[in-house]
């Protein structure tokens, strides 16, 4: 497709009703990035359910616009409340609340808005550049290779997203993996795991399951634990461009770890924030500024999480491997509005990756205006007592997933995968991996399968090609440095290296 | 090791036992289709036990290994357990925790699909509001009211969804 016919296609998904689309949605993620307890990833969950009546791609233009508002609007309540409105945003807390308490809280925010633009623009720069050049190089991997980087993927983010330990992200991860087996085998039709029951028999549904699993521990915990907010006041300072710039260089770093951590399949916005955060920190000037209201640590925060948007797109259209939890969850609204990621979708929708660069750059432009807009109501909202929002988002945590398909089991669904979302939480097993498991489950299945028929049951297909032999060494390095292994080798050279000098 | 860890390694001996069960059970059912008669067409390598015996293997080694690593970790994890419970259960957060399941559960399983949607929504709303003490008993009227007009609004009416 020439240059031309693209540009044709784009302008044509960039009317009036797309841009009104685009608006809302950043607005609505604006509010609900902003709210503490409601995450972007909750929120795209929510308006799937929502929009899935939707003619063509205009609900995905709402969600990409939601994506944005949501990542940026939780710095609103990060600055002004001290609370991160979403994961993504709590480093943004450590600088931002006491900018705000110092009286610099407009500043504060107008230069978190100004990173979170450069941010966003530098991830759609790299997704409009990187996502095509992936495409050509996924156009030559076989079943073996999308299996294994299904898997990496599984297991990086486990590793990256465990915290206490990461066997428990590679747990999450591969129980996630389990739950997308669930339903009829796409190669032979054979039901796997689903009790008889015919409502399983198309498997477990993805957007039921996220709403419970994100929403209703939410609820849960706002209302068990309800704090008083005290919220920052705004001053009435004018920032300038030239403060800004000041920071051009913090800001471009954060942008390309922002989009590196973004591209890591299922690792996320609030990864990228804290690297950044800590490489700024680390090479400052002035690192006792930062926890203590730096802007440079600010910026830093911002410019990572909002340009991480455009990094987790790009494996997700040219893969079909999600880079964060929302970009997961937007893939589920792909596969409902008729859209299947990955190296085909050059050739299904040519267009689509520039059409997703120019929603997300109108959603930008949106994005600067509504957040400076909504920093004065939101000191009233996020004054909302938990007991009058909470029932009302169980409330669209039940539609949302009814909308779907009207069936009474995937109201049960969110039910006990919110059970489940609350013993993940108190056993501190991380998301990610089990939202990118759930997703991934199809495509790692049935590739192992089609690697293995290809090869006549031969496990050296997975060994014996370039990528897949790459891919092999990173996940068994991936396991040998999680378990230690690098540790005690080094430590086993530094205790060698004494007892080598002291006999000679 | 302080004592929040100690509780979250008892926590984990058994969540990890958790996913051993799991485990087994994906692999169980993934050898009945490796030897289901009805598959003996299938060739072995594509046979979908061979992923789910490979899927619930995975899970159970490392449900195992949580579990050691609890074990290890907490010493004592079934006395921690009871520990732990018997303190969760004096804590106020935890019954608020329960009654918000118990009002969410009574939503979703006795008044979805039995009561129609407005009225079950509104009781819904206004009963949980009632009970979290959301404010005056007309706000809370006010509030699940306006709520419901406008969720019935946009999906009975614009997005023509069939509510119950």
């Amino acid at each position: 497709m020439g240059f031309e016919q693209i540009m044709v296609e784009v302008l044509k998904t960039l009317n009036f009703e797309y841009i009104f689309l685009i608006a809302a949605g950043v607005f609505i993620g604006l509010i609900v990035g902003a709210l503490p307890g409601l995450t972007t990833t909750m929120g795209i969950a929510l308006l799937t359910g929502i929009t899935f009546k939707f003619s063509g791609h205009s609900a995905i233009a709402l969600l990409m616009g939601l994506y944005v508002g949501g990542v940026s609007g939780g710095s609103l309540s990060a600055i002004l409340v001290g609370i991160p409105g979403t994961p993504a945003n709590a480093s943004s807390t450590q600088d931002g609340f006491p900018l705000a308490m110092a009286g610099k809280g407009a500043q504060a925010i107008t230069i978190s808005r100004m990173a979170s633009i450069i941010g966003t623009l530098f991830g759609i720069g790299c997704l409009a550049f990187l996502t095509p050049l992936l495409t050509e190089l996924a156009l030559k991997f076989t079943s073996a290779e999308f299996f294994l980087i299904g898997l990496f993927g599984v297991l990086i983010s486990g590793a990256l997203t465990g915290g206490d330990i990461a066997l428990k992200g590679w747990v999450a991860g591969i129980f996630g993996l389990a739950i997308g087996m669930v339903g009829s085998d796409e190669l032979t039709a054979w039901q796997r795991m689903t009790f008889g029951s015919p409502e399983l028999f198309g498997g477990i549904p993805f957007i039921p399951i996220m709403i419970g699993f994100f929403g209703i521990p939410q609820v849960i915990e706002a209302l068990a634990d309800e704090k008083d907010v005290l919220v920052a006041k705004l001053d009435k300072t004018k920032v300038k461009i030239r403060d800004i710039l000041k920071y051009g260089w913090v800001a471009l770093r954060s942008g390309l770890i922002g989009v590196g951590v973004g591209i890591i399949p299922g690792v996320g916005e609030d990864v990228a924030s804290w690297t950044s955060y800590g490489v700024a920190k680390k090479s400052s000037k002035h690192p006792e500024e930062y926890g203590k209201g730096s802007m440079e640590g600010l910026v830093a925060a911002e410019t990572a999480d909002n340009s991480c948007i455009g990094g987790a797109i790009i494996p997700l259209l040219s893969l079909g491997i999600p880079g964060s939890p929302p970009a997961a969850v937007m893939l589920g609204a792909f596969l409902i509005h008729g859209v299947r990621p990955g190296p085909m979708l050059s050739f299904e929708f040519p267009a689509f990756t520039y059409q997703a660069v120019s929603w997300l750059l109108v959603a930008t432009i949106f994005m600067r205006f509504f957040a400076m807009w909504l920093a004065k109501p939101m000191q009233k909202i996020l004054q909302i007592k938990n007991a009058i929002l909470m029932p009302i988002v169980t409330v669209l945590c039940a539609i949302g997933a009814y909308s779907l398909d009207m069936r009474f089991i995937d109201i049960q669904l969110v039910f006990f995968a919110g059970l489940l979302g609350l013993l993940f939480k108190q056993g501190k097993y991380p998301a990610a991996p089990l939202v990118l498991g759930i997703v991934l489950g199809p495509l790692v299945d049935t590739n192992f399968r089609r690697a293995l028929k290809a090869s006549g049951g031969d496990f050296s297909i997975f060994f014996t090609r370039p990528v897949s032999l790459i891919l092999v060494v990173s996940i068994v390095l991936l396991i040998l440095g999680q378990l230690g292994f690098f540790g005690r080798v080094r430590s086993w050279f530094k205790r060698s290296k004494p007892a080598a000098a002291k006999q000679i | 090791m302080d004592e929040s860890k100690i509780r979250l390694r008892s926590l984990d001996v058994f969540m990890g036992l958790g996913f051993l069960a799991v485990g087994a059970f994906v692999a169980y059912d993934g050898f009945i289709a490796f030897y289901a008669p009805q598959l003996v067409t299938v060739e072995k390598a594509s046979n979908p036990g061979v992923s789910t015996i490979f899927i619930g293997a995975l899970m159970g080694l490392l449900g195992l290994v949580i579990a050691a690593i609890g074990l290890l970790g907490s010493g004592h994890p079934l006395r921690i357990a009871q520990q732990a419970v018997s303190e969760t259960l004096r804590s106020k957060a935890f019954y608020k925790g329960v009654i918000a399941l118990a009002c969410i559960a009574v939503y979703f399983f006795v008044f979805w699909d039995r009561i129609p949607y407005v009225v079950s929504t509104f009781l819904f709303l206004a009963g949980m509001m009632a009970v979290f003490k959301a404010g005056a008993w007309w706000k809370i009227a006010l509030i699940a009211g306006t709520t419901v007009a406008i969720v019935w609004y946009v999906f009975g009416v614009l997005a023509m969804i069939p509510l119950p």
